[in-house]
């Protein structure tokens, strides 16, 4: 078998081999005491790097300007070294900002991370100017707050944290650092409310982040999908948002937080399915309206999945379910129509499916443009030239419109796909169809877990003290009780066990 | 972590496992077999099977939680067992199947009439499948969702308000019921289901509040039984509810909304739900019963046997009424199951623990 293996892969022994080879010369070089010499080979070829010299004083340093800030470059190098004689350079370089670097991994990491490397006397220091350039904060664009905090996180994990750090003034909020990506060696944070977060949750998740294995991980969606429990599943099983005072919420519950450099996108875990209908904003507005949109979200959810599905099974099926009026109606509307209501739909809402990625790929003028044109001409042309019936162009916009409301946008685009299998399951079995596809679904939910709990919590495991925050927005008041899902140590919200 | 069945998972598993396509008929039987009120005898029924859960109860407690195959295999010798679960498969995995056919004929009768009814049931089983290779910790959350999408179909019971009749339910009791007995019979295989909480036992999660869960998935089923039969006693006459093969499903048809009518194909769509859990928990018995026989075999390659096989099986039976027949007999068998395994399990633990005392 292993000749036959290598056989069908020839050379690819080789290249491992290689490739061993060059690790093995790279981890030697790394290992050793750095100079300025070894540093300069590590960094050949990167035009960016700066090199500055006095040898006056001895002194030759290493850093990317584009990492620094002027202040800190000013306060940690300029001001220190101007005017020192060469015999002071040592006393200088002994003040604790300035760390020895005892080998080049530390050193090349050092400067990759915004420190200046000074080299003196064979001697190797590391000082921190880093201030990288960084958007500045702004509300989220993907999920809006009306009347909220508008802070939304930025790609530089320090602003974030930094910000998270100012909404839980706690010596219990924890910050784990971890490393993944074996290129891009990014820096994560896992925060956890140290009494609040279950200590295995928060071993799992440290675990998890730990043994992925990939070369650069750009965005907190990437990571999740890294590190879920089932990767291959259409629902997305941590939730992901870009709002600080979601992610607060979701610390104090006794929820894990993972938020990692480069990425405005925080994930917090564990999670269940029905936890993505809810959004910070119903907080903030009165219980009953809080209550009102949850539920509306729900229903949203059932007319997305559901309504031109019901369409073409009616339609094609099921005719006996139309009342006499209506009939007249909708027979009327589809007597030009020459496809099957199959065709018809699918047709619509491949459609529908286009307008919206062509308006999120191009700049919001443009991007309104294309809302105008597609509502012209898909919504009245289309039915003028009999290509679609006017009913089914209403089943379609409300499932649109529907699926918009749900505030997770990842979890939104999951129920967009999903409706594509009821439609052809609707299509070709009519209401039956309908009936197995969501029977399907949950079938897929309930052996679903986040982080091992049972994704459909609160429903399957019932706690029917979590439906008061999950599908109503109870009176804070009653809601006594953190989430059941995350198996916090303190279930009272407030208290905390000392 | 292992997960375990706490005390409501149970009771919903027991409520669906219990409910199914029976109920659009129930009236019908309730009236041929007792007459006049015949809703009268389903908290009989439901009390019956209380009883019978008792036995089950001892059993529990007998075994200390032990599974039921255990103590059977410990006193019987494991080939000794064997013919009792030879019995034990054909009888659930034929149900289950049957359970199956009947729904898919039933809906046949309201859509899809020219479709050949073994393409339904080969869907049906493949979703059965993808349930059942799960485990039965993830069954039970999936029943949990599936009773939640069905529980407000209860509220439907509203729409015959207006049109029921007191008068309709008649001063006599029990009156103008023919073959009472079998029919009766057939009307307790309504019930049947909770049996199969005998092979929970290992997974279950406390030891209180078993039992009282089983009793409570039995008295929800009962309730909701009583108010099916008895509004459909008041909505329709006896003469009617004799005529009807399916009266609750006729009575389903008679709701209209503004926008929509005839519901009825949408509604019975919904009872999937309860009759997919009915079958998948007759097939995972089986299949526990079967991976005592081969217990090196992977247990979802002997689901998926056994519902190949079944499958196969159940191209016999070609029409409603042979559908019916079979289930009849298979119910008759069940019910034999049902209070006879029990007893025979009280009977050897007794004896196993007299064993025990007289080692000791």
């Amino acid at each position: 078998m292993s000749l036959l293996a290598k056989w069908l892969r020839p050379g690819k022994d080789n290249k491992n081999a290689t490739h061993d080879a060059e690790s093995i010369e790279q981890q030697a070089l790394l290992e050793q005491y750095p100079t300025l010499k070894i540093m300069q080979d590590l960094f050949a070829d990167c035009a960016d790097l700066i090199h500055w010299s006095w040898p006056e004083s001895q002194l030759d340093m290493l850093y990317f300007s584009h990492l620094a800030g002027n202040e800190e470059f000013a306060r940690e190098i300029s001001e220190p070294f101007r005017s020192i004689a060469p015999d002071e350079m040592e006393e200088v370089l002994s003040r604790s900002q300035y760390k020895p670097a005892l080998d080049c991994r530390s050193a090349s990491k050092g400067i990759l991370d915004g420190n200046v490397c000074l080299f003196h006397k064979g001697s190797a220091y590391l000082v921190s100017v880093s201030l990288p350039e960084t958007r500045s904060i702004s509300q989220s664009e993907t999920e809006t707050s009306i009347n909220g905090p508008h802070d939304g996180f930025v790609e530089s994990v320090l602003i974030n944290l930094s910000l998270i750090r100012r909404r839980i003034r706690s010596t219990r909020l924890k910050a784990l650092k971890l490393q993944v990506g074996e290129v891009s060696k990014t820096d994560v944070y896992l925060l956890y409310i140290d009494g609040l977060a279950n200590a295995e949750n928060v071993q799992e998740m440290k675990k998890r982040i730990e043994l992925v294995e990939i070369d650069v991980v750009h965005d907190g969606n990437m990571l999740v999908q890294l590190i879920d429990d089932h990767p291959n599943s259409v629902f997305p099983l941590f939730q992901t948002t870009e709002r600080t005072d979601a992610i607060a919420s979701k610390l104090a519950g006794g929820k894990i937080v993972v938020v990692m450099d480069g990425s405005p996108s925080a994930f917090s875990a564990p999670s269940s399915f029905f936890e993505f209908f809810a959004s910070s904003d119903d907080y903030y507005q009165r219980w009953a309206i809080g209550t009102m949109t949850r539920m509306l979200r729900f229903i949203a959810f059932v007319i997305t999945i559901s309504f031109t599905a019901l369409y073409v099974s009616v339609t094609t099926f099921h005719y006996e379910m139309i009342p006499e009026d209506l009939l007249i109606t909708i027979t009327q509307s589809r007597s030009r129509v020459p496809f099957p209501p199959l065709y018809e739909a699918l047709l619509m809402e491949i459609t529908i499916e286009l307008l919206r990625e062509a308006g999120a790929r191009l700049p919001t003028k443009i991007g309104q443009t294309i809302g105008i044109v597609g509502g012209i001409v898909i919504g009245q042309a289309a039915v003028q030239a009999g290509l679609t019936s006017n009913i089914l162009i209403i089943a379609v916009a409300s499932s649109a419109i529907a699926s918009f409301v749900i505030p997770s946008y990842v979890m939104s685009a999951s129920i967009r796909l999903i409706r594509f299998g009821l439609l052809l399951m609707a299509g070709l079995l009519g209401n039956f169809g309908i009936v197995m596809a969501i029977a399907i679904i949950f079938i897929h939910l309930s052996g679903l877990t986040s982080l091992k709990s049972s994704y459909l919590t609160p429903v399957a495991p019932i706690n029917l003290k979590d439906w008061l925050d999950i599908f109503i927005r109870a009176p804070f008041s009653w809601i006594q009780e953190r989430p059941s899902q995350t198996r916090t140590p303190n279930k009272r919200k407030t208290r905390i066990k000392q | 972590m292992k997960e375990k069945l706490y005390p409501v998972h149970i009771a919903i598993l027991v409520y669906m496992i219990q409910t199914g396509v029976v109920v659009f008929s129930l009236p019908r039987i309730m009236a041929e077999a007792f007459g006049y009120n015949g809703w009268l005898m389903v908290p009989v029924f439901t009390l019956i099977a209380a009883l019978n859960i008792g036995l089950i109860a001892v059993v529990y407690r007998l075994s200390q939680g032990r599974s039921v195959f255990e103590i059977l295999e410990r006193s019987l010798t494991k080939i000794g067992a064997y013919p009792l679960y030879l019995v034990l498969i054909v009888v659930w995995s034929l149900l289950g199947c049957m359970v199956a056919k009947h729904y898919v004929y039933i809906f046949q009768t309201m859509a899809f009439p020219t479709m050949h009814p073994m393409l339904f049931k080969l869907l049906i089983d493949i979703v059965a499948f993808l349930l059942l290779i799960k485990g039965v910790y993830n069954i039970s959350k999936a029943t949990m969702s599936f009773f939640v999408l069905t529980a407000w179909m209860g509220l439907l019971l509203l729409f015959f308000v207006p049109d029921f009749e007191f008068a309709r339910l008649t001063p006599f009791l029990l009156k103008g019921g023919t073959e009472t007995i079998r029919g009766g019979l057939n009307g307790y295989t309504a019930f049947l289901g909770y049996e199969l909480t005998l092979l929970l036992f290992p997974y279950v999660n406390t030891k209180k509040g078993f039992i009282k869960a089983v009793h409570a998935g039995n008295l929800l089923t009962g309730v909701l039984y009583t108010l099916y039969a008895f509004v459909a006693f008041g909505f329709y006459s006896l003469g009617q509810l004799t005529a009807f093969r399916f009266p609750m499903l006729d009575m389903l048809s008679y709701i209209r909304l503004p926008f929509v009518e005839r519901i009825e194909t949408l509604f019975f769509g919904f009872f999937f739900f309860t009759v997919l859990i009915t079958i998948v928990m007759y097939i995972w018995a089986s299949t526990e019963a079967l991976n005592r026989m081969f217990p090196k075999a992977e247990s979802k390659l002997l689901a998926a046997v056994l519902l190949i096989v079944i499958y196969g099986v159940s191209w016999l039976p070609d029409t409603l009424s042979k559908v019916e027949i079979w289930l009849k007999w298979l119910g008759y068998g069940q019910v034999i199951i049902a209070i006879g395994l029990p007893v025979f399990l009280i009977l050897i633990l007794l004896i196993l623990r007299r064993k025990e005392q007289g080692h000791a």
